[in-house]
């Protein structure tokens, strides 16, 4: 569960990123982050993340305030969710399997549970066959394919994702579009910030729309546009 | 489990060294030359103590006694001296032993000394002292003992030298001093060089949430590896241009003429080794964790 309460934040160059932002994402959920480049919306990603503080107001995530963390418990908060990024963000010299292993290794995982996991993982999003190759040998879906399985391997409670089809051609964005939506159908509350309208609207689900910081939106199944 | 993550870490550590060639070769490189400098100045020490220590066991001097003494008078002579407070030892030569001394000195030309009369040198006591400044008073006290000749001293050469060499140990820990935190400095610049290559992973890591000690202890095992290896190629290259000076240094006529000898490196090579590495090692893991503070941050 994510929850932001009265959340602002102004970046020291002076920009609001984000004004008051309320909203609850309820476990389980699937939901949208939509609006244009700098409309605020990865500050957004970044505040749940706790990459950044917010000025004012709480965020409370699975239950517990964010607010007042200490920085050594942060890498604690990170591991109860998985993040995925436009640009894969992938260990280039780590093969595929060590690559998702590694998110294993931190969370201290005996090696017995790492080789059981990985593979089942990497199985889910269609990769076993490429676990030993590395990531430039890899297609941007197949990269994509990747960083959710290292987002996922650990069985976190929801998944980040930001732009994870900005990189994709369309037929490929669908794919991992209807892998996030398999995710999430297991019981992963998953949030996704696109600008991607038409896989949007054709998805049906929760869209939050941020516009110059403010929320403007919040439609239970919306489509990109007001219009619809 | 322990034992695993530890593994990881160290086996992450080690691989990096290898991976990143440049930036270790950059970080070896700098690091040797630093050590060797640093070598440089540390068997300069150890030969100045050395040379002090030389030098103070043999402060004291040698006291003749007049030629035509009987062997009574000069064992007398000699318990007069060892009643003397402040006297440590007093050391009996023999005419005997003062002719192979000078033959001794003299080597391939002792020839000089064939058929010379032993009589006419003069028997002599080394007098050793526990303080260099009581000396003039001791001295003073021997003069009037019977059948005293004459003294011969080098006290003021001795203290002069002793200031001298205890002033360049001062010198040199001062440059020591300086030369580690130099280092420091240019081993945290070099490894910065890496982690920023690196920061995209950094970044990684943390979005992934790895701990900070996590993402260190990788780099800090780099650090040391590097410190150790090029604490090992500046033992050996110091090792040999220091063999190669000394026996070309033992043979310099000056050497022989003021009575010094060199250290042997075998001598130091242990403290040496305990010194640098634990410098190489100390100074590889400060770097990295000087290097890394800022890319934590995220």
């Amino acid at each position: 569960m994510i929850e932001f309460r009265k959340v602002y934040k102004k970046y020291d160059t002076g920009t609001d990123a984000v004004i008051n932002a309320n909203f609850v994402i309820e476990k389980g959920e699937f939901a949208f982050l939509v609006g244009s480049s700098g409309s605020g919306k990865s500050t957004l990603i970044k505040l749940i993340l706790k990459e950044e503080e917010p000025t004012s107001g709480n965020i409370i995530i699975n239950g517990k305030d964010t607010t007042y963390l200490k920085p050594s418990r942060i890498p604690f908060l990170r591991r109860s969710m998985g993040v995925v990024f436009q640009d894969f963000r992938l260990l280039p010299d780590k093969t595929v399997y060590d690559n998702v292993a590694y998110a294993m290794y931190i969370v201290r995982a005996t090696p017995r549970h790492i080789r059981r996991q990985v593979p089942m993982i990497l199985s889910m999003v269609g990769l076993s066959n490429k676990a030993k190759m590395y990531p430039n040998e890899l297609s941007g879906g197949e990269q994509q394919r990747v960083a959710l399985a290292r987002a996922l391997v650990n069985a976190p409670s929801m998944l980040i994702a930001d732009e994870p089809t900005g990189n994709l051609d369309p037929d490929t964005a669908w794919d991992i579009m209807t892998l996030l939506n398999e995710i999430n159908m297991r019981g992963t509350t998953v949030v996704v910030a696109t600008h991607a309208k038409d896989i949007v609207d054709k998805m049906k689900k929760r869209v939050i729309h941020i516009q110059n910081g403010k929320i403007i939106r919040d439609d239970k199944k919306g489509g990109y546009d007001y219009e619809i | 489990m322990k034992y695993n993550i530890l593994g990881y870490l160290i086996g992450e550590g080690l691989s990096n060294v290898f991976k990143n060639k440049k930036s270790t070769g950059a970080s070896l490189i700098i690091m040797c030359a630093t050590m060797i400098i640093f070598g440089v100045f540390l068997i300069l020490g150890e030969n100045i103590n050395h040379f002090v220590t030389n030098i103070k066991s043999e402060q004291g001097f040698q006291v003749f006694i007049k030629v035509d003494a009987t062997q009574e008078e000069i064992q007398k002579f000699g318990e007069d001296i060892r009643k003397i407070e402040g006297v440590s030892t007093a050391e009996y030569i023999s005419k005997e032993d003062g002719l192979n001394t000078m033959k001794k000195r003299l080597k391939d030309d002792k020839g000089v000394l064939n058929g010379f009369n032993v009589e006419v040198l003069k028997a002599s006591y080394m007098v050793k002292i526990d303080n260099l400044e009581q000396s003039q008073q001791i001295q003073e006290q021997i003069r009037k003992i019977d059948n005293f000749a004459k003294i011969t001293s080098s006290d003021e050469t001795i203290t002069t030298l002793i200031h001298l060499a205890n002033g360049i140990k001062i010198v040199t820990g001062a440059i020591l001093l300086l030369l580690i935190i130099i280092s420091i400095f240019i081993i945290s610049n070099t490894i910065k060089l890496t982690v920023h290559a690196r920061r995209k992973e950094i970044s990684i890591m943390k979005y992934v949430g790895a701990t900070n000690n996590f993402i260190r202890w990788p780099f800090i095992v780099e650090g040391m590896i590097i410190g150790m290896i090029s604490s090992a190629i500046s033992i050996v290259l110091v090792g040999g241009a220091y063999n190669f000076i000394a026996q070309e240094l033992v043979n310099a006529s000056f050497m022989k003429l003021i009575g010094m000898s060199l250290v042997g490196f075998g001598d130091m090579l242990s403290s040496i080794i305990v010194v640098y590495m634990l410098l190489g090692i100390g100074i590889g893991a400060l770097g990295s964790v000087i290097s890394m503070r800022k890319y934590l941050k995220v």
